[in-house]
């Protein structure tokens, strides 16, 4: 019984997926803003890029997206260090990229995360965050604010580089953790889902 | 700190409070444009002192905001000096190549008057952009906010994001309070006085992961008394918290499409095309 691709890549769209892109918005927001260490100009290592590894592998990338996306906006709004756009869409991408963990086999929810998607989630933070912080942000730059590229390429330098040390250090663990946890369920067949 | 969050569930009974959700989410988005469009003080500083007389009218618990208001500066005052760091010279890009020079530390440390300039309207910028969404956090209540994304046509599962979001913000606040007292009574030292700072760091990130674990395990007791409410059931929605325009609301919605219209103006001269001058700079 195998989910639809574009059913995996959507998440389903009840109540409960509303409410934890919600609830991993609101820390993503707070985490930004107060559970981080400022390395660069607005930049920080952050523990705030634990919830979308979280809300991705159990709900999948668009709502890992939508997740990183609103969290940074709350995150600016409380923050005070003016609104920027283009890295709340940065983060979005990163957040859709790391919620792929479905696609390459690792099914969080079913208690499989295994070494080799270990090594392949590694290696797809490195480039999700080459992409999203090395190309899709400063094109948003660019659209949004016309500039500022030379910041933003610093910026993007040092939280990619943060970010995929707090990804891969603090990630894996928890992905383990996460997988222990729903493990007992693996012998289980689920029912079709109701929506 | 994290107790003094400024999140309302409750409207206030001040003229900004009073307005519709949609005219301040509305006004909110047009304001941020404004801001995000330019860096020219002459756009900028009236904008600065209208967020000071929104900010006065809002009564607010002034007591948080100064606490706020000083990390904020701070925090703003730090990045400048990153940013000057980064690129001494980073005014002659944005005023038009001039480099006079008032004062060189090394080579390549110096501080010129278009760096200056360009730093302080930068830091203007920011605070005036803290303040608009102070105005918008303190008048507006989490349904408010979903309501008014609604009116601009926003899919309702993503309003309905935003708003719990927004009221789960402050309930973040509290879990963390509550665990770090629980770690005290285990016998984990948090008192500024007795546990050096690098502990105190270390015990604050230990907090974080039962925060997520706990925050994340609320996530079925929500949903359910949602799914109990009927939530989702309909493809619109409606909001209790919305009433009916009032005159005030009929007022703004003339400034918030008037300044719309300027916003496109402004956009269309001036950031589409080349420009001398990327920013307003008097002493050219």
């Amino acid at each position: 019984m195998k989910k639809s691709f574009l059913k995996t890549l959507l998440g389903v769209w009840n109540t409960k997926t509303v409410v934890a892109i919600a609830i991993g918005a609101a820390l993503f927001g707070v985490l930004m803003n107060f559970g981080g260490i400022p390395i660069y100009t607005n930049t920080r290592l952050t523990t705030a890029m634990i919830v979308p590894v979280i809300v991705g592998s159990m709900f999948g990338p668009v709502p890992a997206f939508i997740t990183c996306f609103v969290g940074n906006t709350i995150a600016d709004l409380i923050g005070g260090w003016g609104f920027w756009f283009d890295w709340s869409v940065g983060n979005g991408v990163l957040g859709f990229i790391v919620g792929l963990l479905p696609f390459y086999g690792a099914r969080i929810n079913e208690g499989i995360f295994k070494p080799v998607h270990a090594v392949i989630y590694a290696i797809t933070c490195i480039v999700g965050n080459a992409l999203a912080f090395g190309v899709v942000t400063p094109l948003m730059t660019v659209a949004f604010y016309g500039g500022e590229l030379t910041i933003t390429f610093l910026q993007a330098f040092a939280g990619g580089i943060a970010n995929t040390a707090v990804l891969v250090i603090i990630g894996i663990p928890i992905l383990y953790a996460l997988a222990r946890r729903s493990a007992h369920s693996t012998n289980l067949k689920m029912e079709e889902e109701k929506e | 700190m994290e107790n003094k969050l400024l999140i309302n569930l409750i409207p206030g009974d001040t003229f900004l409070h009073r307005l519709t959700g949609k005219t301040k989410v509305r006004t909110f988005i047009v304001l941020l444009i404004y801001l995000i469009m330019s860096f020219d003080l002459r756009l900028i500083l009236p904008l600065f002192i209208l967020g000071i007389i929104g900010l006065k009218s809002l009564k607010p618990a002034w007591k948080t905001l100064k606490y706020f208001f000083i990390i904020i500066v701070a925090v703003n005052l730090l990045n400048i000096v990153l940013f000057w760091l980064a690129d001494p010279d980073i005014g002659a890009y944005w005023c038009g190549g001039g480099h006079t020079v008032l004062f060189k530390l090394t080579d390549r440390f110096y501080l010129t008057a278009e760096t200056l300039w360009y730093l302080m309207v930068r830091f203007i910028k920011m605070i005036t952009s803290f303040m608009v969404s102070v105005v918008f956090i303190l008048s507006i209540t989490p349904s408010e906010l979903a309501a008014g994304l609604y009116s601009i046509k926003v899919p309702y599962k993503i309003c309905t994001i935003f708003s719990l979001a927004f009221r789960y913000i402050p309930d973040i606040g509290r879990d963390f309070q509550n665990i770090k007292v629980s770690l005290q009574t285990r016998g984990v030292e948090l008192d500024p006085k007795k546990a050096s700072l690098k502990d105190r760091l270390k015990q604050n990130v230990l907090i974080l992961i039962p925060l997520i674990i706990s925050s994340f395990d609320r996530v079925a007791n929500i949903s359910n008394a949602m799914d109990l409410r009927g939530y989702g059931r309909g493809k619109t929605r409606t909001y209790y918290s919305e009433h009916e325009e009032l005159k005030a609301d009929k007022a703004f919605k003339v400034i918030y499409v008037a300044l719309l219209l300027f916003c496109a103006y402004w956009i269309i001269t001036h950031n589409t095309m080349p420009q001398d001058f990327r920013m307003w700079y008097p002493f050219a």
